[in-house]
């Protein structure tokens, strides 16, 4: 199976995904030490759902994101299909 | 030069062939910043993750040191 060309929105969801996941990244450091500060927490609930929905949305167009039932994977089986990591 | 390099001099001995190598090291801004205070400001996410932090208090960019060093 030819692994299907993807369109440029795959690689703007992605890039999105990364700069979510790397604010959450940085919140959740911050907050192991300030787990006080109300204005941290809710801006990472903010980016939470903002990452949830994203990555809702690229699993809908592009298949499951992650392996072993953390993703949903529609009806067919396309995780050897996908671009593999390396490909992207 | 880049604020964060320092420039240092070593002993250069006499008997020493080579030239003296300008040497400097680097204080990045995380060594001022004991305790991280509430509210500081951040960079856009997008941003954030070119610079590799979201705070730009903490920001650096690492550089190799300068070949100046301390000689420049």
């Amino acid at each position: 199976m030819t692994t299907p060309q993807v369109p440029k929105e795959y690689y703007r969801y992605l890039h999105e995904l990364q700069a979510m996941d790397f604010v959450c990244l940085e919140l959740s450091l911050y907050l192991d030490t300030h787990p006080d500060d109300q204005q941290a927490i809710a801006q990472f609930n903010q980016f939470q759902r903002r990452k949830q929905v994203l990555s809702q949305q690229f699993e809908a167009n592009f298949g499951p994101l992650k392996e072993y039932g953390n993703s949903p994977i529609g009806h067919r089986w396309t995780w050897s299909v996908g671009p593999w990591p390396w490909q992207v | 030069m880049d604020s964060q390099w320092r420039p240092f001099d070593t002993y250069h001995s006499p008997f020493d062939p080579c030239p003296p190598k300008p040497k400097s090291y680097i204080v990045p801004p995380n060594q001022f910043i004991v305790f991280q205070a509430k509210g500081m400001k951040q960079f856009a996410p997008q941003e954030a993750l070119k610079r590799g932090t979201l705070w730009p208090d903490l920001y650096s960019p690492y550089e190799a040191m300068p070949q100046g060093g301390a000689r420049s």
